[in-house]
């Protein structure tokens, strides 16, 4: 008679899948998910959600891995300083990774400029989302699996370094050697 | 408060051959350097990820290895081998509690035969040779060459002092004479890889012969095979006609069935059922006789089942406390009250649901 509860329940469990239960669970459902989302809505190619989901839970797992790693091989004294909530992580990388200023493409005469303009967060935060991404599908090595390019790329964002944070500050001088033709914005 | 509890998980002081129902529940560390010789293979993939990322080997004490090890402490060795299959739902702890069994008879000094994965033998095989030796079997020589060179790494004090008790000859200018040791057989195995298979065959049959026997060499045998339904299912494997390989006709599962027979003595045969590896058995099955089949049940038939289930309350206590011990769950509403709550609902105290679940938080 336990055998027959026991496989009651397990039958139940196990028709959800992995990533149903992450998705409908209030854990991850906590703050971070509306950030989440977008950027798991961005991995997403030709409409497999389940796919894009389970690679940025990868990410967030093996970014956590890396960081407790490092937490437990550092001496005690560098211990505080280092973060291991991959929730943070995500959200700091994104923050640093996101332009102050943007280049649109005025046309005035015959000649269009590349006039510095201010973007909305809306439009800031596509842009750093979307050049992870990019940067992670055909910068880096064939054979590597999508999740350790992430995870390799948002660490480094997330302390300054790598490539997509080069592109934002490429992007700022561009804007810088374009003040001249600031006052061509009309809104 | 906080301390008191924290001495609570880990029982790292207490030696492994102790280990009683006080300790269930509780964590013990295995050494990093003995890690490696032990368990070149057999460790669970995650397992090992956890082991990479918290720096230590933390394995809890649950009640299946704690019945194991004391069936085998007290078992009879004079008597034939006595079989024990674990068996349980997917992701409850039969890998671990068998690796747990291994190292305590590693601890003991017995020489620790381990397949990390029977079903790896039935799928997925690259190169398939007819066999040298005896028409009709097929040979897999990767497969064997890579678990000789692990079997070298786990158990190499062993492998000087036995000798061979007959002669065997490979091709027409390799034979391995009487009375070499048998280093020298695995050797041969790992150097040259067509005839490894082979070389797996005639190391099994002189483990048996040799095992528990005279007091000048004397050493106990542990036979693990992990997925043990495997050798009795169905395998993926196809000849050049296109037609389905039996399990019977590949030269490892062969010798491997013989070495599960219970007609040698001087130690113990440990097995694990899996169905996660498995070849066509529907997602439900967990059962000896569902997993095993007709055949499979009926040829291991005298065997002490030691069923192995999901966390009790006490087990996902302490499982919670050494996660938050080792600062993996970061998320803050896992840190709650509330959250450890959702966490038994939504992982139902499984064991690797909860580490899956716990790594994304």
């Amino acid at each position: 008679m336990p055998e027959l509860e026991v496989t009651f329940t397990v039958t139940v469990m196990k028709s959800v899948t992995l990533q149903e239960v992450n998705l409908n669970s209030t854990l991850c459902n906590y703050y971070f998910f509306s950030v989440n989302s977008k950027f798991i809505n961005m991995i997403m190619q030709d409409g497999n959600k389940v796919l894009s989901t389970e690679i940025v839970t990868q990410t967030l797992e093996a970014i956590k891995r890396k960081q407790v790693e490092k937490y437990h091989k550092a001496p005690a004294a560098e211990r505080e300083a280092i973060e291991c909530n991959p929730y943070t992580i995500f959200h700091q990388a994104l923050e640093n990774c996101k332009p102050v200023i943007g280049l649109a493409n005025i046309q005035k005469g015959s000649r269009t400029y590349q006039v510095p303009i201010p973007l909305t967060e809306k439009r800031r935060r596509f842009l750093a989302m979307k050049w992870i991404i990019t940067e992670c599908r055909d910068n880096k090595h064939r054979r590597t699996h999508m999740y350790e390019k992430l995870s390799q790329e948002l660490l480094s964002a997330f302390a300054n370094e790598g490539n997509v944070i080069k592109r934002k500050h490429e992007l700022h001088k561009m804007a810088e050697a374009n003040r001249a033709y600031a006052h061509f914005r009309w809104w | 408060m906080f301390i008191f509890l924290l001495i609570e998980i880990f029982s790292r002081s207490v030696p492994q051959a102790c280990h009683t129902d006080l300790h269930a529940g509780q964590y013990y560390t295995l050494p990093t350097a003995q890690l490696r010789t032990l368990f070149p293979h057999g460790l669970p993939y995650r397992f090992q990820m956890q082991i990479k990322t918290f720096n230590e080997a933390c394995v809890m004490v649950r009640q299946p290895a704690l019945e194991l090890i004391s069936y085998l402490k007290k078992a009879d060795y004079s008597r034939p081998a006595l079989r024990y299959i674990l068996y349980g739902e997917t992701g409850c702890g039969k890998t671990m509690s068998l690796c747990h069994a291994l190292h305590f008879c590693a601890t003991q000094g017995w020489m620790v035969l381990h397949i990390p994965d029977a079903h790896l033998w039935v799928k997925n095989c690259r190169e398939l040779l007819p066999s040298s030796s005896r028409p009709g079997r097929l040979d897999q020589p990767l497969q064997a060459s890579l678990w000789l060179k692990n079997f070298k790494t786990t158990n190499d004090r062993f492998l000087s002092k036995i000798k061979t008790t007959q002669r065997y000859v490979w091709t027409k200018r390799e034979t391995t004479e009487e009375g070499r040791p048998l280093g020298e057989l695995v050797d041969q195995g790992v150097a040259r890889v067509k005839s490894s298979s082979d070389v797996v065959g005639a190391l099994l049959r002189e483990l048996r012969l040799q095992a528990g026997g005279a007091a000048e060499g004397a050493f106990r045998l542990a036979v693990a095979v992990d997925g043990v339904n495997a050798l009795w299912g169905r395998t993926t494997l196809k000849k050049e006609d296109k037609s389905e390989v039996l399990p019977e006709e590949l030269t490892l599962v062969h010798n491997l069935r013989k070495m599960l027979r219970n007609d040698w003595s001087g130690g113990a045969i440990l097995t694990t059922l899996s169905h996660t590896g498995s070849l066509y058995k529907p997602r439900s099955a967990y059962l000896p006789m569902e997993l095993l089949g007709e055949e499979g049940f009926d040829t291991m038939d005298p065997f002490v089942p030691v069923p192995v289930s999901s966390y009790t309350e006490k087990e996902f206590e302490s499982c919670y406390l050494y996660y938050m011990d080792r600062h993996w769950l970061q998320h803050p509403h896992s840190q709650t009250e509330e959250g450890k709550k959702e966490l038994i609902f939504l992982s139902n105290r499984n064991p690797s649901i909860l580490e899956r679940l716990c790594a994304t938080l």
